[in-house]
């Protein structure tokens, strides 16, 4: 038995410690908002916090989490279920298309954030160029960044 | 699209018409292992490649690397980090080295899988870090250049 | 915003999928009898018409049978039909329609299919005219082509809100004893002004189901449009933010086990042998099965059915492909092209003489392009789970015709049709490689084999090795002027692509002689529609031509394209809005250049300026100016967001894309050797829509692609002087 600690809750999982955190994740514990995109680190879909530093679920076996804390998607919005600022933020851009790469795009801002609360657009593009986004909405990821940053106001689509 | 979409819509109704055609093929060989719920047999260890060939290849192999890159135990770091122990370690984890920002904010953790997609293609893993030269191509290569990274460290 | 309604759809118990329910659902006297048990919980929802329900709650819920892979096609559809109706904006909800053959016959199908054929009465009501773009958009649920807005919507959801208003407003009428003209509606409210009365379309949604369907609704006008329009927030965005969007890998069924899959890197090779030794004893493995085609093992968890995959030991047989390499496969369209000459080739059009506009012409100008295959690398691989069992099965994917995907699933699991239920879920992209339906066939033969629920889920090497390509070409061009640099002559010959046949064409240029040709080129890919298909190919090969001609005649790119577009306003307009846009001929720093392209497809007319970098070390687009008019702009929002995404679609594979073969196979594997456009080069976009035509409407998905590569080598031009005649850009060298 594994022991882990997932958005705040105790888990214990019954895996080879070599099987690498998405799937752990998505198959053992059931919460598939993180993505499998390419097995190899290049795309970012899979990008959940290891103790609150962004990292690759797809290339990281379970066993480096061990005694530290795996924040997932589905565990950064508030307990009353307040969406986080990057959420809210990616909302109002209107950033997602498919939306299949967001949780990895959103969990890489909010890592991204919480380091530094005011980049520049040139950390921005450092931080979040290892997360793809097929659909293309690099523009308005940034955008929502400096929205959530309190830098730049997005513009607001009506609801 | 208009054609491509007629003749999508033209199988799909063909293919209604002929209702109760053949199905697919199944398998050629279907090998249970068991079955869904059982308990497995007592696991086996893979077998893979030799381990020695492989180290001895990776050894050959690193130096093109040691150009950068010293895997000594304590020795200094060159035009890149001492690779001693990188296996496990955080990306931008080796004291005193000067990563680029790119690497230190990628938040990798350098499992032999992470090593291997980073090696293949430095640039296109980590935009912005500064590893320029030394990407290996050949993915039986790079996996010998790890297994002997793996093994200095080991002894 | 109306809550979504997806899962409480599901959650009702109703099988999910498209909506083959045009003719049923419109036909006069039987409106909606046999479908409303499957769209309506029956206790507190009513069903129009096909296209919209009502519950007590006032809710309106729009029917939209298209798949959301992005392209907000849930969003503009559902401002259609609400703004027919007059409905209340913050109280629409969309869902996803089920796909229920049961309600269309076979005879329904052929009518569809063959246009020839009298239009069939059943359907006239609500599509006079529209039958064919209805049938091919509509009629078997495809989602591709940009044609949900532009035939479903304008066609379909538009008449059938306006039906919907007309059958509650006529249910209200009777019930006040008015006359049906006093009545008005607004924000889904029944209003009759002069007895004060009011009430909500809930009241009446039972008494209007039971109103005749009104043979000709009565449509707005632009002026009057209220949501269409409007820059509306997409209803998928909320639960794709928060992880609990479900798209077709996250499928969850009891009892479900994982498999991994390899097929032969060469397509078309078989297996001839597999060496399972290792895997057989590899942690967590159910089942290794030699499909034939592809090797398949079945384990309790994904990574474990990876990791033994891995250790199998395959041999494939022999095939003609075999030692066939890319540039064998270039030399073979030259062979075909050379072979051709000057007047041989299939004939695509032709106009004026050909012979006398070179004759005559006082500067000739030749060219060749070539465009390599590419990969559609949606972000989520391709997968699909599946269960057969006792008769039936059932498939979870994401498909872009689910119709297809279901009759794929019963004809791999050797039932009938109806014992098929098709789960559609979202789509991870789908950029046409999801309209293909082989991981539905495979995964239904490893369920077959198995007997117990299996998710299959192909690896990103997988994904980029055994896809569906856009084709590779070769374009060749031969261009004459006149004295004053006017183009007077264009002849064109290529290697053949895949569709829309008018992508070659150029009947928006006013050129006096103009001849087509192309010629087939056998191979042993498999291909596929790739977004915007073989306007990708030829939006290049044109407009890099049309760039060469205006430089042999001493023109300006703009200024040439002007003069081609002279006799066309709506198009010069486009043109001229994004010259307009990007300060076209003002000063430029020293190794920075802009270009321009022009290209019309699926309805919508796009130009688009791009300026370049080339000071660095590769070349750097900085900003892209985009003018659009797809005739009217239904979600402002919406449809800039697709031209962004073209854009960066198009550029990714403008600089990058390059799929090789060497000895049959496909060379590359994951994004480390295929490589896509990140953040850190993405352009800053700026978009001007254009509401041209409100009648005839084009599409949003796939125009904003074909421009950009030719955009932007035109503007590698313009900074170097050197032309790139080959894509992708990074196979060139421009120091």
């Amino acid at each position: 038995m594994i022991k882990l600690n997932v958005n705040g809750q105790a888990r214990e999982v019954d895996a080879d410690p070599a099987t690498p955190i998405l799937w752990i994740v998505r198959e053992n514990l059931k919460m598939p908002g993180t993505k499998f995109g390419c097995g190899i680190a290049q795309c970012g879909a899979c990008t959940v916090h290891l103790d609150g530093k962004p990292i690759r679920s797809c290339s990281t076996p379970v066993s480096a989490a061990e005694g530290k804390t795996i924040t997932t998607i589905e565990g950064i919005a508030a307990e009353d279920g307040t969406l986080h600022k990057v959420q809210q933020a990616w909302i109002e851009a209107q950033v997602p298309q498919c939306g299949y790469c967001q949780s990895g795009q959103i969990m890489a801002a909010t890592a991204l954030l919480e380091k530094n609360p005011q980049p520049t657009d040139a950390q921005i593009d450092a931080a979040m160029a290892g997360n793809i986004c097929r659909c293309g909405m690099y523009g308005r990821i940034r955008k929502a960044i400096k929205a959530a940053a309190g830098i730049d106001t997005a513009a607001k689509v009506e609801a | 699209m208009l054609k491509y979409i007629r003749a999508v819509a033209l199988s799909s109704m063909l293919a209604l018409t002929a209702c109760g055609a053949d199905p697919a093929p199944g398998p050629v060989e279907q090998i249970i292992v068991r079955e869904p719920g059982a308990a497995p047999a007592v696991a086996v260890a893979a077998t893979e490649a030799p381990a020695s060939t492989l180290i001895a290849d990776g050894k050959a192999a690193f130096a093109n690397c040691s150009a950068c890159h010293s895997l000594e135990q304590g020795a200094a770091n060159g035009v890149g980090p001492n690779l001693y122990g990188i296996v496990g370690k955080n990306a931008g984890g080796v004291a005193g080295f000067a990563y680029s920002d790119a690497l230190e904010a990628s938040g990798i953790v350098w499992t032999a899988a992470e090593l291997d997609s980073f090696i293949a293609d430095p640039a296109g893993k980590i935009p912005g870090t500064t590893m320029v030269a030394g990407a290996i191509a050949d993915p039986s290569k790079r996996q010998a250049v790890i297994a002997y990274i793996e093994s200095t460290t080991a002894n | 915003m109306g809550k979504w309604s997806r899962r409480a759809f599901i959650g009702a118990g109703v099988a999910a999928g498209g909506a083959l329910v045009v003719g049923i659902a419109v036909r006069p006297g039987n409106p909606i009898d046999g479908l409303s048990p499957l769209l309506t919980d029956g206790e507190n929802e009513q069903l129009l018409n096909a296209w919209v329900k009502v519950d007590t709650d006032n809710i309106v819920t729009a029917v939209i049978p298209h798949v959301e892979m992005g392209q907000g096609v849930y969003t503009a559809l559902a401002q259609m039909l609400a703004d027919e109706m007059d409905a209340d904006w913050s109280k629409v909800q969309i869902l996803e329609a089920p796909a229920d053959m049961q309600y269309v016959s076979d005879s329904i199908g052929r009518d569809f299919l063959f246009p020839n054929l009298q239009v069939p009465a059943l359907i006239e009501p609500t599509v006079a005219g529209g039958i064919l773009e209805l049938a091919q958009a509509m009629g078997l649920q495809f989602t591709g082509g940009s044609y949900s807005v532009r035939a479903t919507g304008q066609r379909a959801m538009r008449t059938a809100g306006a039906a919907a208003r007309e059958m509650l407003v006529a249910a209200a009428a009777s019930e006040w004893q008015v006359p049906a003209a006093e009545i008005t509606t607004a924000d889904s409210m029944i209003i009759h002004a002069e007895s004060g009365k009011s009430e909500p379309f809930a009241t009446f949604a039972r008494a209007a189901a039971e109103q005749s369907l009104p043979a000709k609704p009565k449509l707005k006008s632009p002026e009057n449009y209220k949501i269409m329009g409007q820059p509306k927030a997409r209803h998928d965005i909320p639960e794709k933010v928060d992880g609990s969007a479900v798209f077709g890998i996250d499928a969850d069924v009891p009892g479900m086990k994982y498999a991994a899959v390899k097929a032969p890197p060469v397509i078309g090779a078989t297996i001839e042998s597999m060496d399972a030794t290792t895997a057989k004893t590899m942690p967590g493995v159910l089942q290794i099965l030699n499909m034939g085609d592809f090797v398949a093992v079945v384990a309790d968890g994904y990574w474990q059915a990876q990791q033994a995959l891995g250790t199998i030991d395959t041999r494939y047989s022999k095939t003609e492909g075999d030692g066939l390499d890319q540039d064998a496969i270039f030399a073979r369209y030259a062979s075909h092209l050379d072979e051709a000459g000057e007047d041989g080739g299939d004939m695509q059009t032709e106009a004026g003489d050909i012979t006398k506009g070179f004759t005559e012409a006082a500067t000739k100008v030749e060219a060749e392009y070539k465009v390599p295959f590419l990969a559609h690398a949606t972000m989520e691989p391709m997968n699909c789970t599946a269960w057969v069992r006792d008769g039936k099965c059932d498939v979870w994917s994401g498909h872009q015709a689910p119709v297809n995907a279901r009759q794929a699933a019963a004809d791999a699991a050797g039932l009938p049709f109806e014992d098929v239920t098709y789960h559609n879920a979202y789509l991870g992209g789908g950029f046409g490689r999801r309209s293909d339906s082989d991981a539905i066939i495979m995964a239904t033969r490893i369920a077959k084999a198995t007997g117990y629920p299996v998710k299959m889920i192909w690896s990103r090497e997988e994904d980029t090795a055994q896809d569906h390509y856009r084709p590779s070409a070769t374009s060749r061009f031969r261009g004459g002027l006149d004295k004053d640099g006017k183009a007077v002559s264009w002849d064109n010959i290529h290697t053949h692509l895949f569709d829309p046949a008018d992508a070659p064409t150029i009947p928006h240029y006013n050129i006096a002689s103009h001849r087509i040709r192309k010629v087939d080129v056998s191979m042993h890919l498999r291909f596929g529609p790739w977004r915007s298909v073989d306007h990708s190919q030829h939006g290049f090969f044109i407009e890099s031509f049309v760039d060469e001609m205006a430089h042999a005649a001493g023109k300006d790119g703009y200024a040439f394209r002007r003069e081609l577009l002279a006799k066309s306003p709506r198009h010069l307009k486009v043109l001229d809005t994004a010259a307009k846009m990007s300060g076209w001929g003002s000063a430029l720093p020293e190794k920075h250049g802009r270009g321009i392209a022009f290209v019309p497809s699926f309805g919508s007319i796009v130009a688009q300026v791009a300026e370049v970098d080339m000071s660095g070390p590769k070349p750097r687009v900085t900003k892209v100016y985009v003018a659009a008019d797809p005739g009217f702009v239904v979600n402002p929002d919406g449809f800039t967001a697709q031209m962004e995404s073209g854009i960066v679609y198009g550029l990714t594979a403008a600089l990058y894309g390059d799929i090789t073969i060497k000895d049959g196979a496909v060379q590359q594997s994951n994004f480390h050797d295929y490589p896509m456009l990140r953040i850190d080069e993405m352009p800053e976009v700026e978009v001007t829509l254009i509401n041209g035509d409100h009648e005839r409407l084009g599409g949003g998905g796939e125009p904003g692609l074909p421009p950009i590569a030719p955009a932007v080598t035109n503007a590698i031009f313009a900074a170097t002087g050197t032309r790139v005649r080959e894509l992708p850009i990074a196979k060139h060298d421009f120091a």
